[in-house]
């Protein structure tokens, strides 16, 4: 997975590339620290163009969420497409995290 | 490269010799009685191959344009005759199917899903209509391969603070041990007209299956590959006390 991050007045946008799976945890820690660094207001996290993500990769999603809620930021899923969209819907991870189309 | 469709010829030749104790020892494990020599003036054709060393994802895939059978990638050290004894769940050699045999250094970050199921594409036996889910459910259960069997990681270690890191510390760790990062990954595929089979074994220190998820938990991190499993394949089961999982999907 490939990752770029881009802040804005009020929030941290991450757009995910590539594939999210069990063997990325090290680039979730980047992220983290991404969000560290940045103490926004909101954390955007775009999936628009991510094509694989498996049961590891939702859990990372969760974890960020965390991450976020201990930070008091608010964090937004943005823009799941395909594979992704469908593991999401069948995880039901639209009950605990915030997703927008 | 040009095919070779011939079912006279299970296995695949990557190398130029094969020493005769190794032929031996694949014949006895893999019950290759059936197959008579190809004349092309070596000895044992069959078994002249297999073997890849250092496999990547080009040398897999030319490997498997020869269409083998059986496609084992060599541990570290050149042990060849080793890595032919050691417990890869032997199987009958069958048609059509075909079965690759990873270290755990390899299979880690290789996506092996997309290989086979590129693989069992090339083949004819699946349709984009439902790789998605044999693609799914392949790298949830390599994956449990991988990190709880071969590396011996428990999800458990994301369930503590910073638990992520701790978990890729772990994984880091474990890679790095030479006697863990060479334990197999077995992939054994078959299929008819109607069932797709896909068996994944570890060598793994296993798991009691009862405990996995039957249903999403809520906010849990971990827990969720079975529940894909469950939901995506037609079949799943569990052998070997949690070392073998094996896949159905009804096409």
């Amino acid at each position: 997975m490939e990752f770029q991050s881009r802040s804005t007045p009020d929030a941290l946008e991450v757009r995910l590339a590539g594939r999210l799976e069990f063997t990325d945890h090290d680039r979730l820690r980047d992220i983290i620290d991404a969000l560290e660094g940045a103490k926004p207001r909101r954390f955007v996290l775009d999936l628009s163009t991510l094509e694989f993500i498996d049961s590891a990769g939702l859990g990372m999603l969760l974890i960020l969420q965390e991450e976020a809620e201990q930070r008091n930021v608010k964090m937004i899923v943005s823009g799941p497409q395909g594979d992704v969209k469908r593991s999401i819907d069948l995880a039901k991870i639209g009950e605990i995290v915030t997703i927008e189309p | 490269m040009d095919t070779i469709p011939s079912p006279l010829r299970p296995f695949c030749v990557m190398r130029d010799r094969i020493p005769a104790d190794m032929t031996a020892r694949v014949a006895a494990r893999f019950d290759v009685s059936g197959f008579d020599a190809v004349d092309d003036g070596s000895a044992a054709a069959w078994a002249e191959a297999l073997l890849v060393e250092r496999a990547d994802r080009d040398r897999l895939r030319e490997a498997f344009h020869r269409n083998p059978f059986l496609t084992v990638e060599l541990g570290e050290g050149g042990d060849e005759p080793a890595a032919l004894m050691e417990d890869w769940s032997g199987a009958p050699a069958v048609e059509p199917g075909f079965y690759l045999s990873l270290t755990t250094g390899t299979a880690y970050g290789l996506q092996c899903a997309v290989l086979v199921c590129d693989e069992l594409t090339r083949r004819g036996a699946l349709t984009a209509e439902h790789r998605p889910n044999v693609e799914m459910c392949l790298h949830e259960a390599i994956a449990n391969a991988i990190v709880h069997g071969n590396l011996g990681i428990s999800s458990a270690a994301k369930n503590q603070p910073d638990g992520y890191r701790v978990f890729g510390q772990m994984l880091r760790d474990r890679l790095g041990d030479p006697d863990i990062k060479r334990r197999r990954i077995d992939i054994f595929c078959r299929w008819n007209a109607s069932t797709i089979a896909v068996a994944v074994v570890d060598q793994g220190s296993g798991f009691d299956s009862a405990t996995t998820a039957s249903a999403t938990d809520g906010k849990a991190r971990s827990g969720r590959g079975f529940v894909f499993m469950r939901a995506l394949a037609s079949r799943v089961a569990v052998t070997d006390g949690g070392r073998c999982t094996v896949l159905h999907f009804d096409v």
